[in-house]
C-alpha cells in the first residue's frame, strides 16, 4: 500500500515536472536541457527511475518467481543491505568516475544480485517443496538462462573495455559478474541435482556427495576470483575494503567445504568399510525406526560402534555435516583404530569375550610360571609334582576349552605384548595381573579363590587332583588310571604336602575373621614350610630323576592335550619358548599354560562355592587332610550349604602356585615367595615365627 | 520422491496429531508446505506464565533432521531466552557448527534425534525455567535475575496480551 503510494507519488512528481519543464518551454529540445540543468528535477528523475527499476522487478518477479514466500523475501532484505553497504563502500574507492551512468551499472548489479539470490532460494525450495510443476521448471530454467547470458554478457564487456580502456571501474564489475556467474552455474548443477532426485522413487544418496563436490569445486573457483581480484585492486587502486565481508565469507564457506568433503568422506568410507551391516535379528529386535527419517529400518542399516543403527543413506547425509553419533554423539572419527576393534568385538562377540577373559588368565598363568620357576631352579623336585597333575587334569578334562580361539590379528598380538609385562612383574609377587577380584582386605577368600580357581581348572579331574598330593594313601580308587600315571610314580616318595586339600580348607576358614588372625596363620604357614623345605630338600634328588621320567611321560601322554594348549591366548609361539625354556627344568608349563584359561570358566562358580564353604565353617577339617579324595568329596558336600558335590571339591584342592599369585597382594606372600625363590628360608621364618602355630604343618602343605 | 525432509516432518505431524504432548500444539500452516509450521504452546503451570497461550513460527530447512528448524514466537513476550523478536534461543536449536553464544557444547546442539515434540517441549521447560546465563534478552535477564516480581507482572501482562484480553 505504501510502496503504491509513493509510486504514485513519484510518477505524479514526474508528470509535474516534465509538465513544468514542457509549459515553460513549449518545445521538446529546450525542455529535457531545462530538466537536466535544474537539480530538483533531476532528482525528480532519478527518484523516478528507481522506481521504474522497482516495478521492473516487481513484474520480473512476478514473472519468474509469481508470488515470493515469506522466507525468501526475509534472505532478499538481509541480502540487500549488504550489498548496499558494500556498493556504498565501493563509491568511495571509485568516487573519481562518480556518475549516474556509474550508479546506474551499480544499481544493475544490485537488480541482478537479488535475481540470483532469489533464483538460488528457489531451487533450494525444489526439495522440500512437495509437488514441482511444470511452470516451475519452466520459470527456473529460462531465469536461470537469462541470468547466464547477462553475466557472460557483462563479464565480456567488462573484459573488452579493461583490455581497450585500460583498468576502470569496469574490473569491479567483471569480477562481480564472474562471481555471479558461479553462483547461476551453482544454481544449475543444484537444480540438475534435484530434478534428477525428483524422478525417482527412493531417495537418491548420492546427490548431497554431489552437491557437496559442486560446491567444493565453486569454492574454490570463487576464492581465487577473489583473491585474484583483490590482488589486482591492490595494484591498481587501492584495498578494495568492499569485496573483504563477501571474500572473507567465501574462504570461510571454501574452508568448510574442504573440510566437510575430507571428514564426510573418512566417515563414511568408515561406514562402508568398518561398521558392520545391521542383522535381521538386531533390525526386528525392539525399536527399529530410523531416528534420523523416522521410518522402519528394514534393509541397508548400519551399526555405529555405539551400537546404535541408522539407514545407511540416513547416516551418509548426516556424516556430511557431523561425524558423530546422532543419537549419542559418539565421535565416530576420533576413534579410528577402537573402531575397529569394536566392530570386530561386534562382529565376533563371542570370540572377544572369550578372549577377554582369557588375557587375564593368561597373565596369570604368566606370572604364575615365572614365579614358579625360581622355586623350582632350587627345589624342582618339591613342586614337580603339580604341574604335571594340571597337564593330567588337563587331558582327564573331557572338553577342550569351549572356545576354540582363533586370535584375530591385532589381539594375536595382545597377549604376547603382555607376555613381557607379566613376566617382568612376575619376579615380584605383586603382580598386579594376577591380583584376584577380592580386595586385599578380604585375604582369606582370595587365597581361597585361588584354591578354587585352580581346583576348577582341574574341573572334572579335580576330585583326583587332592588325593594325589596325598602320597600317604596311595590308594587312590578315584582316578582313572589313564589320566593318574604320574601319580603312581609319585606315590612312592614320602615326600610334600600330604594333605594339601583339607588344610587348605581349614585354614582359609581359620583365616576368615578378621585380616590380622588372617596374617597370622600365614605366618605359621611360613614356618611349617621352612621345615618342611628341610626336609624337601633332601628329597630333590630323587625328584628330579621322577620329573625326567614325568617328561619322557609327558610327551607321550599329553599329545591330546596339545590341542587345547594351543586354543589358549598364549601365543602358540609364546608356548613354544616356554616349552623350549623349561625343558631343562621341567617340561610341564606348556601344558599347565593350556589348562590356565579354564580358571577363568569356572571363576564364577568357584566363587559360590567359596561362599558357600565359608559359611558352611566346618572348622574342624584336620581330620579331612588325612582322609582319601573320596572322604573328602563327601565332607565337602556336605559343607558346601547349596553347591553341587562337584563345585564344592573344587575349592578343597589347593594349588599352591595358583594361592601364591593371588596372594602376591599380600605382604607374607610376597615373603613367602621371595624366601622361595632366595632359598633364605630360615631369615624369613625367624622373622614370622611369632605367631602361633597350631597347626604348622598341614598348613605349610598345603602351600606346597 | 519429494526428499526425506518432507516424509520426516509428515511422520512428526502424524505423531504429534495422533499423541498431542500435553499444552503443545503444532502442524504445517498450510498442507501444501511442510516446512512452515504453526505452534502453541500453553504458559507451563506455576509459573509466571501460566494460563498464556503463546503462538510460534517453525520455520524448516530442506535438509530438515539434519539442520535445526528456527522457532520464533509471534507473539509478545518477555522471556531471557527469546530475542525481542520472539526468535527462540535454545542450545538444541543451534547446529553444532556454529555456536552464537559461545557456551554451548555440541552435546546439547541440534541432532536428528530431535524433534519437533522435542523442542517444543525443551521451550515448555526454558519458559518455566529462563537460563540466565546466556540471555538473549538481556533486558529480561537482568530483569528476571534483580527484580523477579517486575519480572512476573511483564509475564502476566504477556499472558493477558497472548490471550487477547
Amino acid at each position: 500500500m505504501r510502496s503504491l503510494v509513493l509510486t504514485g507519488l513519484s510518477f505524479m512528481l514526474t508528470a509535474s515536472v516534465i509538465g513544468n519543464a514542457y509549459y515553460q518551454k513549449k518545445q521538446f529540445y529546450p525542455s529535457v536541457v531545462y530538466i537536466t540543468k535544474s537539480n530538483p528535477s533531476m532528482a525528480v528523475m532519478y527518484v523516478q527511475a528507481l522506481v521504474f527499476v522497482v516495478l521492473m522487478g516487481k513484474m520480473l518477479r512476478a514473472l519468474f518467481f509469481g508470488q515470493l514466500r515469506a522466507a525468501e523475501m526475509e534472505h532478499l532484505i538481509e541480502r540487500s543491505w549488504y550489498a548496499v553497504t558494500e556498493t556504498c563502500l565501493a563509491f568511495t574507492v571509485f568516487r573519481d568516475d562518480f556518475s549516474p551512468r556509474f550508479v546506474a551499472l551499480f544499481t544493475l548489479l544490485l537488480f541482478l544480485k537479488c535475481f540470483h539470490w532469489l533464483a538460488e532460494d528457489r531451487i533450494d525450495y525444489m526439495e522440500r517443496s512437495p509437488a514441482i510443476s511444470w511452470k516451475f521448471h519452466f520459470r527456473a530454467l529460462s531465469l536461470m538462462f537469462v541470468l547466464g547470458l547477462l553475466d557472460i554478457l557483462f563479464v565480456r564487456h567488462a573484459f573488452y573495455s579493461t583490455m581497450s580502456k585500460g583498468p576502470s571501474v569496469q574490473l569491479v564489475f567483471g569480477f562481480e559478474y564472474e562471481i555471479l556467474l558461479t553462483v547461476v552455474v551453482m544454481t544449475f548443477i543444484k537444480y540438475l541435482l534435484h530434478a534428477i532426485d525428483l524422478q525417482s522413487q527412493n531417495p537418491w544418496d548420492n546427490k548431497a556427495v554431489y552437491l557437496l563436490y559442486s560446491e567444493l569445486a565453486m569454492g574454490f573457483i570463487r576464492v581465487i576470483l577473489y583473491v585474484a581480484f583483490v590482488f589486482i585492486m591492490i595494484k591498481v587502486h587501492t584495498f578494495p575494503l568492499f569485496a573483504i565481508r563477501p571474500m572473507y565469507l567465501t574462504v570461510r564457506a571454501f574452508q568448510k567445504a574442504a573440510q566437510d568433503v575430507i571428514l564426510s568422506r573418512r566417515a563414511i568410507r568408515n561406514m562402508n568399510t568398518l561398521y558392520p551391516d545391521a542383522t535381521p535379528e538386531e533390525l526386528s529386535s525392539g525399536d527399529n525406526v530410523c531416528i534420523i527419517c523416522r521410518e522402519e529400518m528394514t534393509s541397508g542399516c548400519k551399526k555405529l560402534p555405539c551400537g546404535h543403527i541408522f539407514h545407511t543413506s540416513c547416516l551418509r547425509s548426516w556424516f556430511q555435516r557431523q561425524q558423530t553419533c546422532p543419537t549419542c554423539r559418539l565421535e565416530v572419527l576420533r576413534m579410528p583404530r577402537p573402531q575397529q576393534q569394536q566392530q570386530q568385538q561386534q562382529q565376533q562377540p563371542q570370540q572377544q569375550q572369550a578372549a577377554q577373559p582369557q588375557q587375564a588368565p593368561n597373565q596369570n598363568g604368566q606370572a604364575g610360571v615365572e614365579q614358579m620357576q625360581n622355586p623350582f631352579q632350587n627345589m624342582p623336585g618339591m613342586f614337580g609334582g603339580m604341574p604335571f597333575q594340571w597337564n593330567g587334569a588337563g587331558a582327564a578334562v573331557p572338553p577342550p576349552p569351549p572356545y576354540m580361539w582363533q586370535p584375530p590379528p591385532q589381539q594375536q598380538q595382545q597377549p604376547q605384548q603382555q607376555t613381557p609385562g607379566a613376566a617382568g612383574q612376575a619376579p615380584t609377587p605383586a603382580s598386579s595381573s594376577s591380583s584376584s577380584p577380592t580386595s586385599a582386605a578380604a585375604t582369606p577368600t582370595t587365597s581361597q579363590q585361588a584354591n578354587t580357581q585352580t581346583g576348577g581348572t582341574a574341573s572334572a579331574a579335580s576330585t583326583s587332583m587332592p588325593s594325589t598330593q596325598m602320597p600317604p594313601f596311595p590308594g587312590f580308587p578315584p582316578f582313572l588310571p589313564g589320566m593318574m600315571p604320574p601319580v603312581f610314580s609319585y606315590a612312592g616318595f614320602p615326600s610334600p604336602p600330604p594333605s594339601m586339600a583339607g588344610l587348605s580348607d581349614e585354614e582359609l576358614r581359620v583365616m576368615e575373621g578378621v585380616e590380622r588372625s588372617n596374617i597370622e596363620a600365614r605366618i605359621q604357614w611360613l614356618r611349617d614350610i621352612q621345615a618342611l623345605l628341610d626336609g624337601a630338600m633332601v628329597l630333590i634328588n630323587q625328584y628330579n630323576s621322577v620329573a625326567s621320567q614325568i617328561n619322557s611321560r609327558h610327551d607321550g601322554t599329553s599329545a591330546p592335550q596339545v590341542v587345547p594348549i594351543s586354543t589358549s591366548p598364549s601365543s602358540p609361539h609364546q608356548q613354544q619358548q616356554q616349552a623350549s625354556s623349561s625343558t631343562t627344568q621341567v617340561n610341564w608349563w606348556p601344558a599347565g599354560s593350556g589348562a590356565r584359561p579354564k580358571y577363568s570358566s569356572t571363576i564364577s562358580s568357584t566363587h559360590v562355592t567359596n561362599s558357600s564353604k565359608e559359611r558352611s565353617g566346618s572348622l574342624s577339617s584336620p581330620s579331612e587332610k588325612h582322609e582319601s579324595s573320596d572322604n573328602v568329596e563327601k565332607e565337602e558336600t556336605k559343607g558346601a550349604t547349596g553347591s553341587s558335590p562337584k563345585e564344592a571339591e573344587i575349592p578343597k584342592w589347593s594349588d599352591p602356585r595358583e594361592e601364591e599369585h593371588t596372594d602376591e597382594m599380600h605382604e607374607v606372600r610376597k615373603r613367602r615367595l621371595q624366601h622361595f625363590s632366595q632359598h633364605h628360608l630360615d631369615s624369613n621364618s625367624s622373622n614370622l615365627d611369632s605367631s602361633n602355630s597350631d597347626k604348622n604343618n598341614s598348613e605349610s602343605e598345603e602351600k606346597h | 520422491m519429494a526428499g526425506s525432509a518432507l516424509k520426516r516432518l509428515m511422520a512428526e505431524y502424524k505423531q504429534l496429531t495422533l499423541n498431542p504432548p500435553e499444552g503443545i500444539i503444532a502442524g504445517p500452516v498450510d498442507e501444501e508446505n511442510f516446512f512452515e509450521w504453526e505452534a502453541l504452546i500453553m504458559g507451563p503451570q506455576d509459573t509466571c506464565f501460566e494460563g498464556g497461550v503463546f503462538p510460534a513460527r517453525l520455520t524448516f530447512p530442506s535438509d530438515y533432521p539434519l539442520s535445526p528448524p528456527k522457532m520464533k514466537f509471534t507473539c509478545e513476550i518477555f522471556h531471557p531466552n527469546i530475542y525481542a523478536d520472539g526468535r527462540v534461543c535454545i542450545s538444541i536449536l543451534h547446529a553444532p557448527g556454529d555456536d552464537p553464544m559461545g557456551y554451548e557444547t555440541s552435546a546439547e546442539r541440534w541432532s536428528p534425534v530431535q524433534s519437533v515434540e522435542k523442542i517444543l517441549l525443551s521451550v515448555v521447560s526454558m519458559l518455566s525455567e529462563p537460563n540466565d546465563e546466556s540471555a538473549a534478552n538481556v533486558d529480561a535477564a537482568k530483569t528476571w535475575r534483580d527484580d523477579r516480581k517486575g519480572f512476573e507482572e511483564i509475564a502476566r501482562v504477556t499472558v493477558r496480551k497472548s490471550l487477547g484480553l
